[in-house]
């Protein structure tokens, strides 16, 4: 019971999020409903039973990656309108109501009809009683250092050539 | 209600929710959040197959390389941006036209 509610709660929070960062006008209002929808994903993680995920996701996206986003937007001088140097007007996005609604049905009836013909070739047998919740934390860290050890140490290369890189990138030139 | 169909539908919706951003958004900000959108409806499919196909804890790990990309990916993104802003004094994407021929 717990659960559902919970279920329905972080579901809600995820749609309506991802709807709002969608549809909303201002890209400050966008980011702070980004963050919403990234705390649903957080909880529909803990309502899968994957504690260490639903921390990470807390921890990685609302500290770090909405936090980064919103200061690049301030940096770029937050809800600009868009007129460039020439001072032509510039559309802040393209097409209307109208032509997104035609997208998202055909997006929708095309991926019915692709699963309606991929769903006997991929089919997986479902499992019908679920395990208790049990912590994952230790399994994760033993599975991270011995089956995955090399894409671990490939995410930790990737991470310091993330981090050089954008401090070499954003690096103020004023020599020339 | 909370079955493997529900988590995937809402997945879904996520994958919508990005692409709309990424097609529809002009500013080069709003298309990163597009992005990080769409890597969450992947991590999300990979804990729920995860959780109701086979109870081995690998989905866990690649959604956590996700999460470890999408900061990474953020990181050097914004860095562009910022970069951008720096020499266009704008950050609308119709004005990075540098590598148009």
């Amino acid at each position: 019971m717990f659960l559902k509610i919970m279920f329905v709660l972080s579901a809600l929070l995820t749609l309506g999020g991802a709807f709002l960062t969608a549809s909303s006008k201002n890209l400050m209002h966008a980011c702070v409903y980004l963050l919403a929808c990234l705390f649903g994903v957080a909880g529909l993680y803990a309502t899968l039973g994957a504690d260490f995920l639903a921390a990470a996701q807390l921890v990685v996206y609302a500290g770090g990656v909405v936090i980064l986003m919103l200061f690049a937007i301030m940096l770029t001088g937050g809800v600009q309108e868009f007129v460039n140097k020439f001072g032509l007007d510039k559309t802040p996005s393209m097409g209307s109501g109208k032509t997104y609604t035609i997208a998202g049905l055909s997006m929708i009836v095309t991926a019915f009809i692709v699963m309606k013909i991929l769903a006997p070739v991929f089919k997986t047998p479902a499992q019908t009683d679920l395990p208790a919740f049990t912590s994952t934390v230790e399994k994760l860290g033993v599975l991270l250092v011995t089956d995955h050890v090399l894409a671990f140490e490939i995410s930790s290369i990737l991470l310091l050539g993330a981090l050089v890189g954008a401090a070499v990138i954003s690096r103020p030139r004023r020599g020339k | 209600m909370i079955s493997l169909n529900g988590y995937l539908i809402i997945s879904f919706c996520l994958f919508l929710a990005g692409m709309t951003v990424m097609i529809a958004r002009k500013n080069i900000i709003a298309i990163l959040l597009g992005v990080e959108l769409i890597l969450n409806a992947a991590a999300l499919n990979f804990a729920a197959y995860t959780r109701f196909v086979n109870q081995n804890l690998d989905g866990h790990v690649m959604s956590l390389f996700i999460i470890v990309i999408a900061a990474a990916e953020a990181a050097v993104g914004l860095a562009i941006v910022i970069r951008f802003f720096q020499i266009k004094e704008t950050i609308h994407i119709d004005d990075a036209t540098e590598l148009q021929s």
